[in-house]
């Protein structure tokens, strides 16, 4: 079976509040999937939904090839969780707790060798909760990943983190999912993020699949409209366009000649996202 | 590995934990057997009134009857009510085996902290207060059964509880009402008829009997109900609890973690830090 996650028609609301009005999706065994939309888009609810937390209010769900609802332990041994917030076991040492929580798996990773991986080697003999914020999202990823599972749900992994961390995060999920073929889906609201990272994106407005696609199709679909400007009569013009080029031809040709201060300004793709997300709003 | 061992591992690191934490430790230690000490050296060698059996040696029975209790219907539902409040239980539920394994280790650390309390206290009363030695047979199934008799309620009533911060304040005051009308500080015959049949409904006044049959001579079983110690009676009514227990805390403890959420913890984490 190649597909790990398949999703059909998923809706949830909260009492009177839908919060997902029907959402597809299909992720593909070996897969590094990014789920991207702003705060308040349905995000943790969905990726709460295909953990097995929450019930729905319709729409199919397999996982695995199961029902997260009916998901039992041999299901759960598959799947790696990365909650947004975690705050247990502050009492734990580093190393004992990755070691202790291994032990519930039949094949765990070497506590040593996945501390080195995530950098957390110095922190070994560390009180959890004495760890700074980006240090403890890497041990949640840590304790994520010790059973070597076939699925890994990241939930906002990098929110919190400094410049540096982020970049060294990026290439931990890169690394896993080349060397070990792990299906990942991850949610954020970062559009740089989910470029870098993602096979493919679902950008998630307002509880519906806005858009979906890999990073480069996506920059195409939701490519905004590009701003040219000039000087006409002394005056300063302006016009947006889908095709920036035939304007720019069409100027040469009436000012039969180069055009005072043109300037064409194709928007980057983050400012695409937004305008997406604005129109959605 | 199996889940019994994977537990006791875990509740042995628990015990751990707690030791490196020297306040909590003085906290627990000092609390029942500090009271008990300074008891003992103020009013422990006069006898109980008109009988020749020592203060000292009455309340020793009645001390470990609660250190029992206390731990397995106060200290363990707070933990419990801790344990998920922080995430704790989430995290091992979204873990294979990880409700059973959680459950033995917190079984684990209790006995330990039992045994290490019911120790000192029978120590420090032999040493310190004159006590006469008990029968020791007696003494260890008692507890042992005691022990199973509240722990598995314990965690049910852990369930139970909205927070952590409550727990002790819902907690509080029946358990002190149950150790007064319960016989272990005072003989339960000086309490009205109804009182009695409520205290013997309790696990808490049959820990205390069976513990007083082991301390007190049969020259004591005038200030007992029914004027005998009822040995069986006493396994049947502890045992009873610990099958009841056994029964409901599972499923108890699958409820309270199946509504449980990462978003949901968090939410409450922040309704925590505002109030
Ligand atoms: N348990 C809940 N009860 C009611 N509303 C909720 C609950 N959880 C989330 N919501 C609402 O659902 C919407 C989506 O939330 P969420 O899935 O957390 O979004 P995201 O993770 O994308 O920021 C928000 O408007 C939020 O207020
Ligand atoms: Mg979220």
């Amino acid at each position: 079976m190649s597909t790990a996650i398949e999703v059909r028609g998923l809706r949830m609301s909260y009492g009177a509040a839908d919060v997902l009005r029907g959402i597809d999706l299909d992720i593909p065994r070996g897969e590094v999937f990014a789920l991207l939309g702003p705060n308040g888009a349905g995000k943790t609810t969905t990726i709460e939904i295909l953990e097995g937390f929450r019930g729905r209010s319709a729409g199919e769900v397999q996982v695995l090839g199961v029902d997260p609802e009916r998901g039992g332990d041999a299901w759960r041994a598959r799947l790696g969780m990365v909650l947004q917030t975690w705050h247990d076991h502050r009492r734990w040492q580093v190393r004992e707790l990755v070691a202790h929580l291994g032990s519930y798996y039949d094949d765990p990773r070497d506590p040593d060798e996945l501390l080195a991986a995530l950098g957390l080697t110095e922190q070994a003999a560390q009180r959890v909760g004495l760890l700074s914020g980006g240090q403890r999202r890497r041990l949640d990823v840590a304790l994520g990943i010790v059973g070597r599972p076939d699925l890994l749900f990241l939930d906002e992994p990098t929110t919190g983190f400094d410049p540096e961390a982020r970049q060294e995060f990026h290439r931990l999920i890169e690394k896993l999912a080349a060397d070990e073929g792990m299906t990942v889906l991850l949610t954020t609201h970062d559009l740089v993020e989910a470029e870098r990272l993602a096979g493919r994106i679902a950008i998630l407005v307002d509880g519906r699949i806005a858009m979906h696609g890999a990073p480069a199709d996506l920059a195409r679909a939701v490519q905004a409209q590009s701003r040219v400007r000039w000087v006409e009569d002394g005056e300063e013009r302006a016009r947006a366009t889908d095709d920036p080029s035939a304007l720019a031809w069409e100027l040469h040709r009436r000012f039969d000649g180069p055009v005072p201060g043109l300037e064409v300004r194709r928007p980057s793709l983050e400012e695409s996202y937004l305008d997406l997300v604005g129109r959605a709003a | 590995m199996n889940v019994l061992w994977i537990g006791v591992k875990r509740g042995w690191a628990e015990n751990l934990h707690v030791m490196k934490d020297r306040r909590e430790l003085v906290t627990q230690l000092v609390g029942t057997v500090g009271v008990f000490a300074l008891l003992l050296v103020w009013m422990g060698d006069k006898p109980v009134r008109g009988t020749d059996v020592s203060n000292g040696t009455f309340m020793t029975a009645g001390f470990l009857a609660f250190t029992v209790f206390s731990a397995g219907l106060m200290s363990l539902p707070m933990m419990i009510s801790a344990d998920r409040e922080d995430g704790t239980l989430l995290r091992l539920r979204i873990m294979p085996r990880g409700i059973p394994v959680y459950l033995v280790g917190r079984g684990v650390t209790l006995l330990c902290q039992i045994t290490v309390q019911c120790a000192l206290i029978l120590g420090v009363g032999v040493a310190v207060g004159g006590v006469t030695a008990p029968h020791w047979a007696t003494v260890a199934w008692v507890v042992a059964l005691g022990t199973l008799a509240v722990v598995p309620l314990g965690a049910a009533i852990g369930c139970l509880m909205p927070s952590p911060k409550s727990a002790g304040a819902i907690l509080g005051l029946p358990m002190m009402a149950l150790m007064v009308v319960s016989g272990v500080m005072i003989p339960v015959t000086v309490m009205p008829e109804v009182v009695q049949w409520i205290a013997q409904a309790f696990p808490l006044y049959w820990q205390g009997l069976g513990l007083r049959s082991a301390f007190l001579p049969d020259s004591m079983l005038a200030a007992e109900i029914a004027g005998s110690w009822r040995p069986a009676f006493t396994a049947a009514v502890l045992g009873g609890w610990a099958l009841a227990g056994i029964l409901l805390a599972p499923v108890l403890l699958r409820r309270a973690t199946r509504r449980e959420s990462g978003s949901r913890l968090a939410e409450r984490r922040l309704a925590a830090q505002a109030a």
